[in-house]
């Protein structure tokens, strides 16, 4: 049996052809593209919902997907314990359908922002962190508008150990200088209670292949490495 | 001969009626049309922007918000519509 | 302007007498006043190319002289084949009067028409670039106005339809500030198969005519037209609403786009542009010798009560029109249901070789296809300026200042500075192809999935240089861009332009188109540099002032590079390897940055371009990059080449430590020597041990080759061996100096 993965394409979507490259060319698992009105989640061991712009971003970012009938399935996995990963513009969808706490806001510089950062790993006991060492610090590109983590319930977050990965700076230290767009405590991406669904503002797929970034690293592929490690050891 | 008089100007900024509007349009036909608001036959988007100022009476802040607006481009005239919803004072 | 009549309406035209009486004997009658409409708008300077024509006809045959060129000018974008059954389809296009007016909705916009141009080739729309002009943006909200929302309306288009934007150049002079440029370029990719299921004809009686994609409204109606006069010639109540771009619909129309191809079922498609329905029916047919019959009732409008006139002419935004086999058109209307795009089938082809449309019982257009494409020619009087002899005569001034200070303003200018502010607003790297990143290399590199083949590409060109003489300065950005590709490992492929000039009515404004198109020409024949699309803006006149732009034959390069281990980026990387200057420098500061920062003028003769050495010097570099000699390379652009080394020096935070004593063999002043722009020219980063068989190999080559210096770890940069006092320059003080002038100027 080989590990069958979910990337689900809805209208607007941009970062799905990435995803689905990666996971099949590099990580070598069976990834299907499905577009999100024929999505069905008992086909599949584990679900991606990819960066772009879905519907436009018009309203909120992530609203209008929240309502899909994609996202309805995505439930049945999430509450199943299946690992389910929203990038970019999926960590905005899964806020908004409340997968997630807290809300991505606008970038405090009003601008869209395309750079390599650097982000420090909080929490190494999630779907998509397993494999990585707690407070290793990886380079990974962010390309976003609206990624300002908020949340009002910050204590929460911490005491459940929900905060996955922030910005930092390439030591590892937190500071105003490496947090890109003004996110609350340089939060980069948070999870569940149940630690199987995570969030990312930054590109893990963007980062998995040593010619494509710019020091030759591969720190991307962790996360994916992690969710089939994760899937394997579930059984499927 | 200013009373000063502090004024709440309330305004929207929308697209003129024969330019597309992108973001209504999705609202309406990708989200409140399959979500059972059949009823809703359209959606307009607009920005709304509530301006606190001092002024002699109502039509004084008007004639400010006005001329604000057009000298300072806050809605470019070649595309956006601009309407004053609310002139009160606070 | 003329006025024509039918049936008791009356329409102003922008048709000469002449062209009226030739339609009228043409159809033998009067035509309805859509007809009229139509004449008038593929009459167009815009769409017909009316002056131009009579330059262009003298370019090289592309597609009969190259084999790997698939489609050519007239297309709508070129293609070229790059080898393992792919195809690479570009083209680049002005959007400059719209984004004068309204500059997030016209650039975006502008994004959107050339997605939709290498769309319609048939092929994924992989990589953006944007050559841009604006006023000098210190002290000029105006001019900061404008970059500010052009940079965001192509970064909100271009980042939502998950195209990178990969590259870019920015000028800012004076000539632009009322109307600036802003030149879209996009780059396909595909399958040959895919290309050849796609050609931008209906060849087939009996297919069916589908438009997919967004509502056909009132806006943009005579956007053509618009885009065919000065900014003066029109008042604000003339001008039509600038259109909205929605780059949602665009992205859903590209996924459906590519769907529907790769069914086989498609077997022509064109774009709506200029001139909306009317245009795309015309050259559908027209092109390929058949006619249709479309019914007006099918066409999905976004208000009712549109006139038959604004129903053919509107240029909304976000459409397609799709010429579809009868037994495939089931299959491809459950696409379009898939994606929720709208669409429709508005009628058929016919071997009538007439373009009808029902209105009703009316026939509203009953023209023959080909009446519409064969506009008439304007043979336009040329004639050199007379300011050219005085501004040639310019000589470079003594210096006042020091050279550090020299150097300090230079790295800090509008033109030289840091455009990181700009890309950084721009998704490059969507499509995990971006291999050299903007801010990395001289162009952008792209690898292709699946194969070993990365391709590079880059726009621009010298607006001062070409100033002061057209026919060199032309050939100058050929040089520049074409340097660009070499820089990052890459052998040029083709090249498309984009010529922005001013009023061709006006004799010195055609002098300057007519010289750089024949740069162009004769740059290219000899480099055997296919040309394979071009676009040509004119009418770009400084309302205020009156004077025309200063002259901006933008040319767009795409080369290929074979493997990823001869991929060559910018930086320098490790301290001591050399430093080497390859080509010659001469005392050609003519149009210099030099000159303008420091002094304030733009006078003196520009550099003059050598092809014989260009193409030794691009061998040469090619025969060392396949020897794997080059550690690092950056050609010399604005500034000269001691800009160009502390470029080099930035990101790696490394320094120079130069003896120029045997480098200066013209004898130069020291300032005429360190800034001249001298074209053609690179400097390299190569391990020392590697200095002679990389002499040997200049000597072969005929290419003048001297070794500048040694990279150091510090980060300064010493200049010794100068006439006068030695430089010391501080690196990281260069750095921020060239980081910084940017973000100070837009965020306040």
């Amino acid at each position: 049996m080989t590990i069958k993965i979910a990337v689900i394409q809805f209208p607007g979507s941009n970062c799905d052809f990435d995803a689905v490259h990666v996971l099949n060319n590099v990580m070598n698992v069976d990834a299907e593209l499905i577009w999100h009105n024929n999505f069905k989640e008992a086909h599949f061991d584990g679900c991606i919902i990819p960066g772009g712009f879905s519907f436009g971003d018009y309203l909120r970012a992530g609203i209008i997907a929240a309502h899909s009938p994609a996202i309805d399935e995505a439930r049945v996995m999430l509450k199943d314990g299946r690992p389910i990963i929203g990038i970019c513009n999926g960590f905005q969808i899964l806020t908004e359908a409340r997968f997630l706490p807290g809300a991505l806001l606008r970038n405090e510089s009003l601008k869209f922002i395309c750079k390599w950062v650097n982000i420090k790993v909080e929490n190494n006991k999630t779907a998509f962190t397993n494999r990585i060492e707690k407070d290793s610090v990886l380079s990974i590109p962010i390309a976003h508008a609206e990624g300002r983590y908020f949340t009002d319930n910050l204590n929460e977050l911490e005491d459940n150990d929900q905060i996955v990965v922030k910005y930092t700076n390439k030591r590892g230290e937190i500071s105003e200088e490496s947090n890109p767009n003004g996110s609350l405590e340089n939060i980069a991406g948070v999870c569940n209670l149940e630690k199987n669904c995570i969030g990312l503002m930054p590109h893990p797929e963007r980062a998995s292949e040593s010619i494509l970034s710019p020091k030759g690293t591969t720190h991307g592929k962790l996360f994916f490495e992690s969710m089939i490690e994760f899937i394997k050891k579930r059984g499927f | 001969m200013s009373k000063d008089e502090n004024w709440i100007v309330e305004i929207v900024l929308e697209n003129k009626p024969a330019a597309r509007d992108p973001v209504g349009t999705v609202i309406q036909k990708d989200l409140l049309a399959k979500k059972g608001y059949e009823m809703v036959s359209n959606v307009r988007s607009g920005q709304y922007l509530r301006i606190y100022l001092t002024a002699n009476d109502a039509n004084d802040a008007r004639i400010i918000i006005d001329k604000m607006c057009n000298e300072l481009r806050i809605f470019n005239p070649v595309t956006q519509n601009l309407t004053i919803l609310n002139v009160f004072k606070t | 302007m003329p006025k024509v009549k039918s049936n008791g309406t009356e329409l102003k035209v922008d048709l000469t007498d002449k062209e009226i009486t030739q339609i009228k004997e043409l159809l033998n009658r009067e035509p309805s006043i859509t007809e009229w409409g139509m004449f008038d708008v593929m009459h167009s300077e815009h769409c017909s190319y009316k002056s131009s024509r009579p330059k262009l006809k003298f370019f090289e045959n592309a597609e009969k002289n190259y084999d790997r060129v698939l489609a050519g000018p007239g297309q709508d974008a070129g293609v070229i084949d790059i080898g393992d059954g792919y195809c690479l389809a570009f083209r680049i296009e002005s959007h400059n009067h719209p984004s004068a007016i309204e500059p997030y909705h016209g650039a975006a916009t502008g994004i959107g028409g050339i997605i939709r141009d290498i769309l319609c080739m048939g092929v994924r729309p992989i990589a953006l670039l944007d050559p841009l002009r604006f006023g000098t943006l210190k002290n000029n909200p105006h001019s900061q106005w404008l970059l500010k929302y052009v940079v965001k309306g192509i970064a909100d288009y271009g980042n939502c339809t998950g195209i990178p934007t990969i590259g870019g150049e920015v000028e800012f002079d004076e000539s632009f500030e009322s109307n600036c440029l802003v030149n879209v370029a996009c780059i396909g990719l595909g399958t040959i198969e895919d290309f050849n299921h796609a050609p931008s004809r209906a060849y087939h009686p009996g297919d069916y005519v589908i438009l997919m994609g967004g509502s056909t409204g009132r806006d943009g109606i005579h956007g053509v037209t618009f885009a065919s006069r000065t900014l003066t010639e029109m008042s604000e109540a003339d001008r039509p609403a600038v259109q909205i771009g929605d780059p949602f619909t665009k992205k859903m129309i590209i996924e459906a786009t590519i769907e529907a191809i790769k069914t086989g079922h498609v077997r022509g498609l064109k774009d709506l542009g200029g001139g909306g329905i009317s245009c795309a029916l015309s050259e559908l047919t027209g092109e390929g010798g058949t006619g249709a019959l479309i019914d007006m009732a099918n066409i999905f409008t976004r208000e009712p009560g549109m006139t038959s006139f604004e129903i053919m002419l509107s240029e909304s935004q976000e459409r397609m029109a799709f010429i579809v086999k009868p037994e495939g058109l089931e299959d491809i209307l459950a696409i379009f249901k898939k994606f929720e795009m709208s669409h429709a089938v508005i009628g058929r082809t016919d071997d009538s070789g007439v373009l009808k449309v029902r209105d009703g019982e009316n026939l509203v257009v009953n023209l023959p296809s080909t009446a519409l494409s064969d506009a008439p020619t304007i043979q336009r009087e040329e004639k050199s300026p007379d300011y050219l002899d005085a501004l040639h005569k310019q000589k470079t001034p003594e210096p006042t200042k020091e050279l550090k200070e020299i150097m300090h303003a230079l790295i800090s200018s509008e033109n030289i500075c840091s455009k990181e502010w700009i890309y950084r607003q721009y998704d490059h790297e969507v499509g995990v192809r971006s291999v050299v990143k903007c801010g990395e290399g001289d162009s952008g590199v792209l690898r292709i999935i699946g194969t070993d083949k990365f391709i590079a590409a880059s726009v621009g060109t010298n607006s001062k240089h070409c100033f002061l003489d057209p026919y060199e300065g032309a050939k100058g950005g050929l040089v520049e861009t074409c340097g660009n590709v070499i820089a990052n490992g890459a052998r040029p492929l083709a090249m498309v332009n984009c010529c922005n000039f001013g009023n061709p009515e006006k004799p010195e404004s055609y002098w300057y188109f007519s010289k750089a198109l024949d740069g162009i020409n004769d740059f290219c024949r000899t480099l055997k540099i296919p040309i394979v699309g071009g676009n040509v803006s004119f009418y770009n006149e400084d309302e205020v002032k009156n004077t025309s732009i200063k002259p901006t034959p933008v040319i767009m390069i795409v080369g290929i590079i074979e493997g990823a281990e001869n991929i060559i980026t910018l930086p320098f990387k490790k301290p001591g390897n050399d430093i080497l200057l390859i080509g010659e420098t001469k005392g050609e500061l003519g149009g210099s940055e030099y000159h303008s920062v420091i002094y304030g003028t733009e006078g003196g003769v520009p550099p003059k371009i050598n092809e014989s050495i260009i193409k030794a010097t691009w061998e040469f570099l090619l025969e060392l990059y396949s020897k794997n000699l080059v550690e690092a390379n950056h050609d010399v652009n604005k500034g000269g080449f001691i800009i160009t080394i502390a470029e080099m020096c930035f990101k790696n935070k490394l320094g120079a430590n130069l003896d120029l004593t045997d480098s200066n063999v013209n004898d130069l002043r020291d300032d005429i020597f360190l800034f001249s722009e001298s074209a053609g020219r690179f400097v390299i980063e190569s391990a020392t041990k590697e200095h002679d068989i990389i002499m040997e190999i200049a000597q072969q080559h005929g290419v003048l080759v001297r070794k500048l210096g040694n990279i150091i770890p510090e980060p300064k940069i010493i200049v010794r061996g100068l006439k006068e006092n030695d430089i010391f320059l501080d690196v990281i003080k260069l750095k921020e100096l060239h980081a910084s002038t940017l973000p100070d100027l837009m965020e306040i």
